[in-house]
């Protein structure tokens, strides 16, 4: 082995080990408040699509649910269903939700809006 | 000519049987690399033209054998075999402070990062870049266990003299 | 050569430590979670183990058993349909005053659990209230209160004492025309408790099913402590009335709050009373704890229509059942047991007394 050899050989170990750092210290503890969270929406039981809940930002579009069309609203941190063609209209009257874990269901279109993470609770018996 | 169908059938066999160990891991993409012993072989007697056509070629073949043509796997085996091939190569060529090892140890990194690149294009999962770090650690070992192999091998070629006929028979 | 050598052995020894980090991360406890819509709710599986293969295997087993459940006790699909055709119940429910029916083991098993608890809570627990419930709405779009009229004659077509089952045969019989099974008060709890055993057969041995609001647990949870179960604050929606610790056990609560309707100024909910006819008023949750969730299901009912003071005292007769109950004059009661494993929270619609 060359010197040269070992200078690579080096760099290779400290660059995986940077980039290691990079990358994996977005899973650790502290760093990941400052993370935005993600709400992850499901209609009939796959994903359609994740969405980033970066403070300060704001939007909304349409989903095609079971019934037909629903309208999902994003501000800042939070979600909410503000549009159902469903008749109990339980998933719009539920209005915001921003805690990891929190959870809209739409049973009769088959929708789920869910917070990214761990509840503090496992379940809720209802 | 006669010599670099052999380095092609070799690497097609070192590719398949690797292929065929592979051993069930989290993390996909961890090889040995054998192939590349034969592909940094045929890049140090005969040059980077005919290392890519052994690089390509056992790909291809490769592939056709174990019924891959095609798929995502072959197109990362491809961008990876490329990729290293174009480095090795260019170290080979253009710097002499660099021992087989070195320059095998950068082949393998380079096979790992191109894959990996090509495995975030095709997959449009940006998620797999945390595959990375894992992919350049392996690499290091297979990479130096590849360019002691070589070393070996040109050495005891030299010893017998076999290595001036080879490069004399280059095509 | 001798160099080369060590190198390489080095290089082996890297090799053979990095893969061995990566096979041990890879054989950390995961979880695999999976949801899905069936028997009008969001049933969704919590499955913890180290071979991610094997719980996306079991879960989604355990959900074809659910799914298969869901369809014999369905009461509700249209005549004709192929939804209709495989449900054991409308079958059941067409042969009325006929014939017998041959049923399914699982539907045979819960038509005897639910024989068995009409028994055991002197009538306030009935599979055949199918009637009632279909006059008064709660199945469809608009719930109404209907007449007494009515009501009285709804209430000669329920009665388990009409329901005959033959054990050996395998059948069921309604035996008055116009009667009708809903197993809407059992079958979520029955069918997580077998979804439960597939996963076991798979050994697993940490999961969570929530079936609705059905909770069964399997072991303890991911963090090697109980599981944190919340109870639903009856009156408020986003809030909790308590935490429980559950190990391997199920909570299930009945509420009125989960499907009700308001008229002059009263409010009704689905819970019906198979033996006045009306929605039982006494209480606003009852939750029961107990290993089984198919019993928890029954038992929820059960503790929801029998009066407040009645439920504890029946609850303390039988061994392994816990109960928490809101009762509508806002009182909660609960079981001595559940001291310790049980944390009120406060709240406007009730208060707790700690002395209890």
């Amino acid at each position: 082995m060359t010197r040269a050899d070992k200078f690579l050989l080096a760099g290779l170990v400290v660059f995986s080990l940077l980039s290691m750092a990079a990358l994996y210290s977005r899973f650790s503890g502290g760093a990941d408040k400052l993370q935005s969270s993600k709400a992850v929406i499901s209609v009939q039981g796959k994903i359609l699509r994740t969405i980033d809940l970066t403070p300060g930002t704001r939007s909304s579009f349409t989903l095609q649910g079971r019934l037909g069309p629903s309208i999902v609203e994003k501000k800042g941190n939070r979600i909410r269903m503000m549009e159902a063609p469903c008749a109990g209209k339980v998933c719009v009257n539920q209005k915001w939700i921003e805690n990891p874990g929190e959870t809209i269901v739409c049973i009769p279109g088959e929708i789920m809006i869910r917070i990214e993470g761990t509840a503090p609770l496992d379940a809720v018996t209802r | 000519m006669v010599f670099m169908g052999l380095l092609v059938a070799l690497a097609t066999a070192l590719h398949v049987v690797e292929g065929m160990l592979s051993i069930p891991l989290p993390v996909p993409g961890v090889k040995l690399g054998l192939a590349n012993v034969v592909t940094l072989l045929a890049i140090y007697l005969y040059g980077f033209r005919d290392g890519l056509t052994v690089a390509l070629m056992r790909v291809l073949l490769g592939s056709l054998i174990s019924g891959m043509f095609l798929s995502p796997g072959f197109l990362l085996g491809l961008t990876g075999a490329v990729v290293s091939t174009m480095i090795m190569a260019l170290l080979l060529k253009h710097t002499t402070c660099f021992s087989m090892i070195g320059i095998s140890m950068a082949g393998a990194a380079a096979h790992n990062m191109g894959q990996l690149l090509a495995a975030c294009l095709i997959l449009q999962n940006s998620a797999l870049i945390y595959y990375l770090p894992v992919l350049l650690l392996t690499g290091i070992p297979t990479g130096i266990f590849t360019g002691v192999l070589l070393n070996s091998l040109i050495s005891q070629s030299e010893k017998s003299g076999m290595l001036n006929d080879l490069v004399r028979t280059s095509p | 050569m001798i160099r080369q050598r060590k190198l390489l052995l080095s290089a082996l020894g890297v090799l053979l430590i990095v893969l061995l980090a990566s096979f041990q991360y890879s054989r950390r406890i995961r979880e695999y979670r999976s949801e899905h819509f069936l028997m009008d709710t969001l049933i969704s599986i919590k499955a913890y183990g180290r071979d991610q293969e094997v719980l996306k295997k079991s879960v989604s087993e355990a959900f074809a058993e659910m799914r298969r459940i869901a369809e014999l006790a369905d009461g509700f699909p249209q005549p004709g349909t192929a939804a209709y055709g495989s449900s054991d119940v409308c079958r059941i429910n067409a042969q009325a005053g006929k014939q017998p029916v041959m049923v399914d083991n699982d539907i045979m098993a819960m038509l005897l659990l639910a024989k068995k608890y009409h028994h055991v809570s002197q009538g306030a627990f009935d599979v055949t209230i199918g009637p009632l419930m279909e006059l008064w709405g709660f199945g469809g779009e608009a719930p109404h209160v209907p007449d007494t009229h009515s009501i009285q004659a709804a209430l000669a077509r329920v009665g388990s004492d009409k329901l005959v089952l033959n054990e050996h045969e395998r059948t069921a019989f309604l035996t008055k025309a116009g009667m009708k099974l809903d197993l809407g008060a059992m079958a979520k709890g029955y069918a997580a408790e077998k979804a439960l055993q597939i996963l076991q057969k798979h050994g697993i041995e940490k999961a969570l099913i929530d079936a609705g609001g059905n909770v069964r647990t399997l072991g303890r949870n991911v963090h090697d402590a109980s599981w944190k179960i919340g109870i639903k604050n009856p009156r408020k929606s986003d809030a909790i009335a308590a935490v429980l610790q559950l190990e391997n056990a199920s909570a299930v609560t009945s509420g009125d709050y989960y499907r009700y309707f308001e008229a002059g100024g009263k409010r009704y909910n689905h819970i019906l009373d198979p033996r006045s006819g009306y929605p039982a008023v006494r209480t606003m949750s009852a939750t029961v704890v107990t290993k089984d969730a198919g019993l928890a299901d029954i038992l929820s009912t059960v503790f929801f229509v029998l009066p407040p003071e009645k439920a504890l005292e029946t609850a303390g007769k039988m061994t392994g059942v816990e109960i928490f109950l809101v009762t509508a004059d806002g009182r909660i009661l609960h079981s001595s047991s559940l001291k310790g494993r049980i944390e009120v929270l406060p709240g406007d619609s009730y208060r707790y007394d700690q002395g209890r």
